[in-house]
This record gives structure tokens, C-alpha cells and sequence, in this order.
């Protein structure tokens, strides 16, 4: 017997749930919606939910920009109260300082949406004079094809301080903001030379296929993030299916250029659709499995088929394998690693509604602790703090973090998402890596030491 | 399987969470935002009126219990629980938080309000100990007849108007006899770069910072006289050490006067209890409100929550419900009027006599309606009394037959009943 407020009849006027009946609706109404997302109709969805604020201020003591700068009026005040005055126009542009990290949304207990209206009305704020440079940094995966084929040289002029000044002037990317280190060898081109699948770990059994979604930054920059997920899969059984994949639009989205965004994120789930029905789909990604899975339709109004089911089996890599574990199937003899890791959840896990399970994962390895940031953001939310009107803001928001990390001694941190990692390692000087490299290296894969990216 | 979900991150659930954790229980604690601890004046509320003043909340209890039996309706918290729970939920809570509250479990004191009026609380935090004025004959208090009080507002802190206050206080006759002696005077202090409006948080976060600080602490020592307590507006730092730091460096009493939300003290109870909750390894998964159930043989198997993308469906040998009241949306009142639990449509406790008056300060019926439960605080159907499900318990601002704010009851039902619900869970662990 299931007993969810929709199957009691609570709802018993036939529909099935408010967000999705509300879509369904304005569909109807307006059919510009699918081709717009930014409508009037489609921002409809997320400014029911302002009635709910009860001006508590809760987001307002919790938004990390709100922290550290005045340039910003606040969650509240941007989100569901600038809301009520805007007819297309923006009434407030301190709304650009929003980062869009989503931990307003995340502790409004009375459930405004307030970051997905904070990226709604920016987006249509910025409609018609986007800068040059936003619309280069969200070409993350055109980034990656340009750089990898020429990384050592990328790389060096990455770090030449007149070339970045340069940058900083003619692009507005700041001098100083992180930047991922190019690699010479894209996923693709490891799983095309390498000798074949790692070996089954003796005794596991035959797991059958999952889809592997690497993300742009896991294609062409944390190649080895996506590496060792592959091994650890396959290690355990898994037959691993890389499809040809593109760009889920994250970088896009955050920017406002939603219409770019719209058809990344419905290439992407039909790419990935096609490594099979019904196989799980997992990701070391998580910021782009967010995408996916809540951004899309809450902040763009996707409505696809192919975008909803790829998220509905879409897990993290630390979830997948927690889930794992507390089904009793995860193989716990691991080596013994010694080590205190200060670990960050990023804004965009938190978000998913999953909990923090690379916490539990990498502590059922003897020997580890894990020490979590206890801090909302690292500041960089994607783009945001390369961006040289942004980037000190950034910087002061990640401060508290870096120096949490700093102050614990450790060598290694972990973090599950490619650009907090970069911030992270850029704050702190500390190698940062995903929770799979610990996981990795306890199963005797690889030294815990051993390259970080 | 995990032994124990509980819904609610307010006062109840993290408190349940960590008696549940130290007893040694793979416990996850589910929320869709912060509760209203935070909101509150950071205070811990026992009973403060039945409906007259109370000084002794323990040993007036009994009376207040007796008279809430005479009224009927669904039955309060405290008549099922009496005063050993109340006892041990509050000095759990001590256990926790240490130092940082004060005051005596057995005497309420008043404390100023924002409004410049004197309400009854019995635990406060270390850094309003000096606004205190004793209910207790045998105790002085730290304020009485003759004191001078200068109260000081900031002047970019619009919720805290220092002549107001000061005016009012000076009124009012004290419980002991006689009156404060008060006036007002305000600083400057931007939270934030030379912002004009500055919210209470912001200034708490600038007073955290020494170099903020000592500006703040030499204007205020410029401007107090000899022999005055200061009286601010609740900023003293979000971190304990910066009141420590000031009252420090102040070198006479300062205490602290609650604002309305964002409460600083509040807050910094919040962190708190959820540092601790980290610390302990209780799992957190915050952001997700709880939509449904899966049950079966008079128990539930497992909670679905709303997560991005899919439902997720969290197994548990048990389950303890905090999710609040009306004011966090666990009960709701729909435009038919009918009376609702909208995330496992559990049976309700409804008084019988009109739901709403047109009172405007005086006691709504309504908000006594909630949960009931029995005496070990499993969720039971109303009209029988049977569990509803073997294994659901509940807690806090959720159960029936209370009015929190009328009566000043709501962090001690909270307290009482979430310790008695966690350990109602815990023998039963153990016997299995
Ligand atoms: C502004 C304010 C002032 C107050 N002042 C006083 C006072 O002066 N004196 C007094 O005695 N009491 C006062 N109270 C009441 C007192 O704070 C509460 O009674 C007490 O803290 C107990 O709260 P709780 O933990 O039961 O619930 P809450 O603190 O309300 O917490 C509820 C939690 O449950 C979560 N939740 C709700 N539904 C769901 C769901 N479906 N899924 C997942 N999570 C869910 C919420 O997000 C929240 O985290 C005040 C409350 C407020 C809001
Ligand atoms: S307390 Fe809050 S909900 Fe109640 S009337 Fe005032 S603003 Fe409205
Ligand atoms: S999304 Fe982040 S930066 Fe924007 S208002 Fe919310 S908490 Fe603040
Ligand atoms: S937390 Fe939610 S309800 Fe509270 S002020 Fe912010 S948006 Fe409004």
C-alpha cells in the first residue's frame, strides 16, 4: 500500500502534482511557452511559489554573496519580492550578483524557489546585450576540444601573467581566477587507446551495463576523475557504456542563454539515451547531473521525455555506490588509508536532495575521517567567480573554506564537482580530487598519491 | 537499513537526531529548510503563563495540567508527558550546548523584549544574563529597583528603536517592586561597507571580526555612564567568543534584547546543534520535504521525499516526526476549511469548539490542532487511540492540544517530547 498525499485523494481533482499540473496548464495556454523559455508564462511556474514567502529571512542569513558584499540586496529581497515588480524589466540589478548557488532555495523552509527565480529574471534582464565574455566561458566543451590537442601549451600560456591581464581587459575574465590544467588526452582518447576494460574484482559478480556521463570538464579537464570512475565500475562488475556526448548546457544556463542551454541539455539525454533503456546512468559530475535532473525544467521549463527519464536515472558516482553498500553489495575489504580528508559538498549536490553520501563512502575506508567544510559555497558557482566584476566577491565567499581546509593539516581534499575543485585548489594550494580517487586507491587501484587530475 | 529517519531540522528533530546518534543509531535527519529555532528569540521557553505568570515552570506543571484536562480538547503535550521528560529534554540540551545557555530549569526569569516589555523564559542565552529580573524572591537579579540601564541602538538597524524600548521599560512596575531607571542612546555601525539598512546578521558577522569589534566596543564605552548596564539589540557575534570579547573589553554588564527574525541567538543555537549533528555523523539531507510513505503491516517501510529528478525512497526501521506546526507549512488549513497533514495525511487532534476568532492577540483554537500521540509519544489515531503505525513517533511544534506562544511552551514541549520520543525508540531497539 503507498500512502503519498496524491494517491489519498488529497489532490483528488486529477492532478498529479502541483509543479507538473501548473506546466500542463500553462501549455496549454500559451504554446510560446516550449519555444521561450523566457516567456511570461514560463516564469509563471516558479513565481507561484513567492506567495509562499513568509519574509522569515532565513535565506537572507544563509546566501553566501549576501555575506560578504553589499552590492547585493539579498535572496529575499531579489528573489521573492523584486519578483512582484517585474513585468519583463528588471526592477533590481544588484540581481546580477546573485550566483546562483542555490542555497537560499535549499533552507527556505516554507519552499520558494528563489534562486530559480533569481536566474529566470537575470536571464531575461541580460536578453538582448549578453557580454562577449559570457558567451565564450560557456563554451566549456568547445574549450576543451581547442585546448586538449595543444594542452602543454595551453597550460603554460594559462599561466602567463600579461597574456591573462589581456584576457582580464579585452574579455573581463579575471587574471586571477581559477583555471583547469589541459589535458593532452581527452576521455575519449584513453578509452580509445587504452588495452581494454579493467578486470573484474575476483569474486564480484556480472553487475550488467551502466552509462558513464562524463560532463565537459570530465571529457576534457579532471580526465582522470573520469578514469578512475570508469575502473572503480568496472571493478566491480559493471560494464561501462561511454556514448558520444556533448555539453549538458550548465555553463549556458547559469548565464542566462537559455535557448542554448534548452537544446545542450535535450542533445545530451538523447546522447546518453542511447547506451541503453533502463540502465542506470552515472556521473561524476555532479553539478551537471543537477542540470539534468532539476535545472532544465525548474529554471528553463524543459519539458522533455528523454531529459526527465535520463535524470530520473541519473546518480552521482558517491550515491551510486553508497546505495550500493547499503544494499550490502558494495565489496568493503578496502586497504587501509590513513588520512584526515576535509571534504566540501558542493551548493549543486546539496541541491539534489541527496544528502552528503560522499561522506559516508569514503569513511567506510579504515583508517579515514572525513571532515566536512560545514560551508554553504566555495564561491565559484561554475562561472561566476571568474568573472572580473565577481571574482573577489568569490574569493571572500570561498575565504571561510579554504581557510578550514588549510587549518586541517590534510594534503588532500575532496569535492565532487570540477569547477569547486579548481577553486578550492587555486584558495587552498591544497591537492583537491573527487571522492572516487580515495575509493580508487583503497580498493588498491592506485596510490592515494598518485596524479591528482 | 538505517534504524531511524527523522523529518524536521528545528529544535525537536536535531535534538532527537543527536540522542538518537549518541545512543548509537544509523540515524538520517530529512528537511526542506531551517526550523523556527532560528526565528525565535534564541531562548529555551518552558511554560511562562497557565494563563497567570509563571515562576516555577516544574512545580506549576501540575497545575497547569489539571487545568488543561478541565478544558477538553485534544490533549496537551505536557499532560502526557509530566515534568520528568521536561527535566531531562532540557538537561539534554544543556548537555549539548554547555556553557552557552544559562538559567535554572526550576525558575523562570523576564527578560526585555524588543517592544521594551519584560516576558518569561527560563533558559537564555549566556549573553542576556544581565538583562535578567528575578521572579525568585530569595534572588535580586541582575536587574531591579534602581538600576540604570542605557539601552543603545544602532542607527542602521531598523528592527530596534532605542527610545521606544527605553520608555517603555522604565514603566514598568518589576515583580519585586520599584522600576529601571533607563535611556537610550545609538551608535553607528554599518553590517556591511557603508550600507544604510544593515539586517542583525550582517552586524553580528562585522562583530565577529576584531577589527570591527573594538570600533563598536569603544563607542559603546564612550557612551555609557558609570554604574549603567548596557542594553543592546541582539548582534553580539554569531560565534559565542565575540560576546565574551566584548563584554570583555567592556569591562561592566552588557546584555543583549531579542529582535524579531533573523534572531542572532537563534541562530547561533541553530549552528550550533547542527555542528554537533556533523560532528556526530548524523546523515543530513537537507532541502527535501518528505511527500509520502510506503507501508505496510502496520508499519512504515519507508519515507519518499521530492528529490531532483526522482523520488527517493529512504528505509527505516523507524520513523520520528518534528516537522512544526501551521508555521512550517506540516499542517495546513485548505480554502474549504478542512484541516490537513499534507505530507502523510496522518489523523489529526481537532478541538471541537470554533476554529478561529476574531481576536487579534487573544488564543486561536486552531493552533492546538496536530498530532496525537500517547505517552511514548507514538502517533495514535485521536478517536481510539490506537497506533497508527507501529513505528511512527512525533515531536515538538507538530503534536496537538498546545498554544506555544500564548502559553511560552514550545521549546520545552519540543525539548521533552523529542528526547522521550527518541528514547521510546532506543528501548524499543534494544528489545528487538
Ligand atoms: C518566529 C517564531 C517565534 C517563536 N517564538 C516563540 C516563543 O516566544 N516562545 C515559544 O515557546 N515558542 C516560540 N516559537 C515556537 C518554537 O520555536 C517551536 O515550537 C519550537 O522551536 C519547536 O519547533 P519544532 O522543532 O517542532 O518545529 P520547527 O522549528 O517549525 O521545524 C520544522 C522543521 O520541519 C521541516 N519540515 C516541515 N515539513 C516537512 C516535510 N514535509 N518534509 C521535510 N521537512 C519538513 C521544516 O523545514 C523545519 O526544518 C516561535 C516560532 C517562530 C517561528
Ligand atoms: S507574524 Fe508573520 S504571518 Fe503573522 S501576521 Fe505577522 S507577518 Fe503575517
Ligand atoms: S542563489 Fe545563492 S547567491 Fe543567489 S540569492 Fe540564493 S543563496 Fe544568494
Ligand atoms: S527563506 Fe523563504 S520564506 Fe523565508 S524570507 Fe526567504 S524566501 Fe521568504
Amino acid at each position: 500500500m503507498s500512502t503519498t498525499a496524491a494517491e489519498r485523494g488529497l489532490q483528488n481533482d486529477g492532478q498529479p502534482s502541483e509543479s507538473f499540473s501548473v506546466w500542463n496548464h500553462l501549455k496549454k495556454a500559451s504554446p510560446r511557452l516550449n519555444n521561450n523559455p523566457n516567456s511570461y508564462e514560463a516564469q509563471q511556474l516558479n513565481r507561484l511559489s513567492l506567495d509562499q514567502c513568509v519574509k522569515c529571512t532565513i535565506c537572507e542569513t544563509q546566501c553566501p554573496v549576501t555575506r560578504v558584499t553589499e552590492m547585493f540586496a539579498g535572496p529575499k529581497f531579489v528573489g521573492p519580492q523584486a519578483e512582484r515588480f517585474r513585468n519583463g524589466e528588471s526592477v533590481d540589478h544588484t540581481l546580477d550578483y546573485c550566483s546562483s548557488c542555490g542555497i537560499c532555495t535549499l533552507n527556505c523552509p516554507q519552499g520558494v524557489k528563489i534562486a530559480e527565480l533569481n536566474s529566470m529574471a537575470r536571464a531575461v534582464m541580460k536578453q538582448g546585450h549578453m557580454p562577449l565574455r559570457d558567451r565564450l566561458i560557456t563554451q566549456t566543451s568547445l574549450e576543451g576540444r581547442v585546448l586538449t590537442p595543444v594542452a602543454p601549451l595551453a597550460n603554460w600560456a594559462l599561466q602567463r601573467k600579461p597574456l591573462r591581464v589581456a584576457v582580464e581587459k579585452v574579455i573581463g575574465v579575471h587574471r586571477d581566477a581559477p583555471m583547469p590544467v589541459a589535458q593532452s588526452q581527452s576521455i575519449r582518447g584513453w578509452l580509445r587507446h587504452r588495452e581494454g576494460p579493467m578486470a573484474r574484482r575476483p569474486g564480484q559478480p556480472d553487475r550488467g551495463p551502466v552509462v558513464f556521463f562524463t560532463g565537459c570538464a570530465g571529457t576534457y579537464f579532471e580526465v582522470e576523475t573520469s578514469k578512475k570512475t570508469i575502473e572503480v565500475l568496472e571493478h566491480l562488475g559493471y560494464t561501462v557504456i561511454v556514448p558520444r556526448q556533448g555539453c549538458c548546457g550548465l555553463a549556458s544556463q547559469s548565464n542566462g542563454l537559455f535557448d542554448q542551454a534548452r537544446s545542450s541539455v535535450v542533445k545530451l539525454a538523447g546522447d546518453l539515451a542511447k547506451g541503453g533503456r533502463h540502465v542506470p546512468v552515472v556521473t561524476s559530475s555532479g553539478s551537471c547531473a543537477g542540470m539534468v535532473k532539476h535545472e532544465a525544467r525548474e529554471i528553463m521549463g524543459v519539458e522533455d521525455r528523454t531529459v526527465t527519464d535520463i535524470g530520473a536515472r541519473m546518480r552521482e558516482t558517491s550515491e551510486f555506490l553508497l546505495a550500493l553498500a547499503d544494499a550490502g553489495e558494495l565489496p568493503t575489504d578496502f586497504e587501509r588509508i590513513e588520512m584526515t580528508i576535509p571534504y566540501h559538498a558542493p551548493c549543486q549536490l546539496k541541491g539534489q536532495g541527496m544528502g552528503m553520501p560522499a561522506i559516508r563512502l569514503m569513511e567506510l575506508v579504515p583508517g579515514i575521517t572525513v571532515v566536512e567544510s560545514g560551508e554553504n559555497c566555495c564561491g565559484i558557482a561554475g562561472t561566476y567567480g571568474l568573472k572580473k566584476e565577481k571574482y573577489e566577491v568569490a574569493q571572500a565567499v570561498g575565504r571561510p573554506l579554504f581557510d578550514k581546509f588549510k587549518e586541517s593539516g590534510a594534503e588532500l581534499g575532496a569535492c565532487d564537482t570540477e569547477t569547486c575543485r579548481w577553486q578550492i585548489r587555486a584558495g587552498t594550494g591544497m591537492d583537491i580530487v573527487h571522492p572516487i580517487h580515495v575509493i580508487h586507491a583503497a580498493y588498491g587501484l592506485s596510490d592515494i598519491h598518485s596524479p591528482q587530475v | 537499513m538505517r534504524d531511524v529517519i527523522v523529518v524536521g531540522g528545528g529544535l525537536a528533530g536535531l535534538v532527537a537526531a543527536l540522542r538518537l546518534r549518541r545512543a548509537g543509531l544509523h540515524t538520517t535527519l530529512v528537511h526542506m529548510g531551517r526550523g523556527g529555532l532560528q526565528l525565535g528569540q534564541g531562548t529555551i521557553d518552558v511554560l511562562g503563563y497557565r494563563p497567570s505568570l509563571v515562576a516555577h515552570p516544574l512545580t506549576e506543571l501540575g497545575e497547569f495540567c489539571a487545568l488543561e484536562e478541565r478544558r477538553g480538547g485534544p490533549t496537551h503535550p505536557y499532560n502526557l508527558l509530566g515534568v520528568e521528560p521536561v527535566r531531562v529534554g532540557v538537561g539534554f540540551l544543556r548537555e549539548l550546548v554547555g556553557e552557552a545557555m544559562a538559567g535554572d530549569i526550576e525558575t523562570n526569569v523576564l527578560l526585555p523584549t524588543a517592544l521594551g516589555g519584560l516576558r518569561p523564559t527560563t533558559l537564555y542565552p549566556a549573553s542576556m544574563a544581565a538583562g535578567t529580573v528575578s521572579l525568585d524572591p530569595s534572588d535580586p537579579g541582575a536587574l531591579h529597583d534602581g538600576s540604570r540601564v542605557v539601552v543603545v541602538g544602532i542607527e542602521q538597524l531598523k528592527d530596534f528603536s532605542c527610545q521606544l524600548v527605553a520608555q517603555n521599560l522604565a514603566t514598568i512596575e518589576l515583580p519585586g517592586g520599584g522600576r529601571l531607571e533607563t535611556r537610550s542612546a545609538s551608535v553607528s555601525f554599518p553590517g556591511r561597507g557603508t550600507e544604510a539598512d544593515s539586517n542583525a546578521v550582517a552586524i553580528a558577522r562585522a562583530l565577529d571580526r576584531p577589527e570591527r569589534r573594538r570600533d563598536f566596543v569603544a563607542a559603546l564605552g564612550r557612551l555609557a555612564r558609570r554604574g549603567e548596564t548596557i542594553a543592546v539589540p541582539n548582534v553580539l557575534g554569531l560565534t559565542d567568543e565575540t560576546f565574551t570579547a566584548i563584554a570583555d573589553g567592556l569591562g561592566r554588564p552588557v546584555f543583549e534584547i531579542p529582535l524579531p527574525p533573523p534572531g542572532v541567538a537563534g541562530m547561533r543555537l541553530t549552528d550550533r546543534l547542527t555542528d554537533l549533528a556533523r560532528a556526530y555523523r548524523v546523515e543530513m539531507i537537507l532541502g527535501s520535504r518528505v511527500i509520502g510513505a510506503e507501508t505496510g503491516l502496520g508499519r512504515i517501510r519507508s519515507l519518499r521525499l521530492g528529490t531532483a529528478g526522482h523520488e527517493t525512497d529512504l528505509e527505516a526501521r523507524y520513523v520520528l516526526l518534528a516537522p512544526g506546526g501551521f508555521e512550517s507549512g506540516a499542517i495546513e488549513l485548505d480554502s474549504y476549511g478542512r484541516l490537513h497533514e499534507p505530507a502523510l495525511g496522518l489523523p489529526l487532534a481537532v478541538p471541537d469548539a470554533e476554529l478561529l476568532n476574531d481576536s487579534w492577540a487573544g488564543e486561536q483554537p486552531i493552533f492546538r490542532t496536530g498530532v496525537a500521540t500517547d505517552c511514548t509519544m507514538r502517533v495514535v489515531e485521536p478517536a481510539t487511540g490506537e497506533p497508527v503505525h507501529e513505528n511512527l513517533y512525533a515531536a515538538g511544534g507538530f503534536l496537538a492540544g498546545a498554544q506555544r506562544w500564548d502559553e511560552k511552551s514550545g521549546e520545552g514541549i519540543a525539548l521533552a517530547s523529542a528526547v522521550r520520543a527518541a528514547d521510546s525508540i532506543i528501548e524499543q531497539l534494544k528489545e528487538s
